[in-house]
């Protein structure tokens, strides 16, 4: 069987010639097997087109650089195999995050904001003794926390969301999921009023409309609905307890 | 934080809100699904349909139930209104993402805001209707017997879809439930309670010529 030829319809655009408008450009390649997205891009760059801008660090999932819509899916790149795709394949940016040029987005500017928003930090008055042995944690709690954890901030969830599409200050399921994670964690002493002043508003988790956008796209599979039930029920309790 | 939120006097306001919109909206579910079971006794006969609606206005409960849809229908509105993208850009983003990302809760959830508007306007109608003429079934089978028809079909379509996708919406919020076994109970819902709303107008149809 011949193999087959794919043709991609890129979304072309550079924020610093905005004389130039937005435009969807056709790139011809060869499939080869096991060809994935990541592949494919570089293919393109290598030999068609070397002014094509799109990111990848690890092409294998884990840093989260190239997220972005597949066919409209908010997915990451490196991990789409092409042979799941149709021959005609559309990628564009993701939306939300700032555009930095065709498909490369600002993905860090954004986690960035969103960590100081939610105080993404252990809040501790404990003396810690750098030299005693570190405190031991029980299974099960550290398996709920690595859960929120293993976040790689590829925006999917974010880019998917049409509250974050319409709402720039929306902190998003990652948002969220992040929050989750220091709520489980016994060592942050943050009352449930404190967590309420970060997520209990319409920015936090009651802007959220529940299209599960988030749930169905995320790449890791962090499982962002009961994430999101799971502080939702907190702070509506929280909240009813508030004074 | 942030000033205005620092002087906001309740900062419970958004939890208030999302609140009052849940609880409105599986209010009216249940008013919903209540109604139809009972516009559906005409399955039983002219005499059961009537005989219900007797006890119903002998009881005072037409009038409370007019005053739940009014105050229940005003919450609802009053506090989803604030999720419906109100400007023009907004507009155009929300529809381009839904066609962007074909993603299918997405667009149901498009859909239960236009199904939710046009339904405003279609239960404003019914309510005055109702209450004008009151309730038998001699009335019923001359309004479903003329063009008026259509307008019960078209309001029975878009209160079941509203209503199950609403309460599917409620239930993805709060729980973790499984959301495709989620959707296959609802739609087998839905399907019944279309159902019996069609034959139920069929019947009140079949009497509008004899009575």
């Amino acid at each position: 069987m011949n193999p087959r030829q794919l043709t991609f319809q890129i979304f072309r655009y550079n924020p610093e010639t905005p004389e130039q408008q937005p435009s969807m450009q056709n790139y011809v390649v060869e499939e080869e097997p096991g060809m994935t997205l990541f592949i494919a891009l570089n293919r393109i760059r290598e030999t068609l087109d070397p002014t094509l801008r799109f990111d990848f660090v690890c092409r294998a999932g884990i840093c989260g650089s190239c997220g972005m819509l597949i066919n409209g899916t908010p997915t990451l790149a490196c991990r789409t195999l092409t042979k799941n795709l149709p021959e005609n394949i559309t990628l564009m940016p993701l939306p939300v995050f700032q555009l930095l040029g065709d498909l490369s987005v600002d993905t860090g500017t954004w986690f960035r904001e969103m960590s100081i928003r939610t105080e993404s930090w252990v809040h501790s008055n404990k003396e810690i003794d750098p030299r005693a042995p570190e405190e031991p944690m029980d299974n099960e709690t550290a398996l709920s926390i690595y859960e929120a954890e293993r976040c790689i901030e590829c925006g999917c969830c974010i880019g998917g969301c049409a509250t974050a599409n319409l709402k720039p200050d929306f902190i998003g399921a990652a948002g969220v999921n992040r929050v989750a994670r220091f709520m489980l964690d016994p060592r942050d002493q943050r009352s449930e009023q404190e967590y309420f002043d970060v997520v209990g508003s319409e920015d936090g988790i009651f802007g959220c409309i529940g299209l599960m956008a988030c749930d169905d796209n995320c790449p890791v599979g962090i499982p962002l609905q009961g994430q999101l039930a799971y502080v939702r029920k907190k702070m509506a309790s929280a909240g009813w307890k508030r004074k | 934080m942030h000033l205005q939120r620092a002087l906001m006097q309740n900062r419970k306001m958004d939890l208030w809100v999302e609140l009052v919109q849940t609880v409105s909206g599986l209010l009216l579910v249940g008013f919903l699904w209540t109604h139809m079971i009972f516009v559906a006794s005409i399955l039983l006969g002219i005499e059961a349909f009537n005989t219900l609606a007797k006890f119903m206005e002998d009881f005072g409960l037409l009038p409370v139930a007019v005053i739940f849809i009014i105050l229940a229908g005003a919450a609802h509105v009053g506090t989803v209104l604030r999720r419906i993208p109100g400007r023009w850009q907004e507009q155009k983003i929300v529809w381009r993402h839904a066609k962007t990302i074909k993603h299918h809760d997405t667009w149901s959830w498009l859909f239960q805001a236009v199904t939710g508007s046009a339904m405003l306007i279609l239960i404003i109608i019914h309510v005055f209707v109702v209450v004008y003429a009151g309730i038998n079934t001699e009335l019923s089978a001359d309004r479903v017997h003329s063009w008026m028809l259509w307008f019960y079909i078209v309001l029975l379509l878009l209160a079941e879809y509203h209503a199950s996708v609403g309460l599917y919406r409620t239930l993805v919020k709060w729980t973790n439930m499984k959301r495709r076994s989620l959707k296959t109970v609802l739609l087998i819902i839905t399907i019944l309670t279309v159902g019996l709303g069609l034959i139920s107008l069929a019947v009140f149809y079949s009497h509008g010529g004899s009575i």
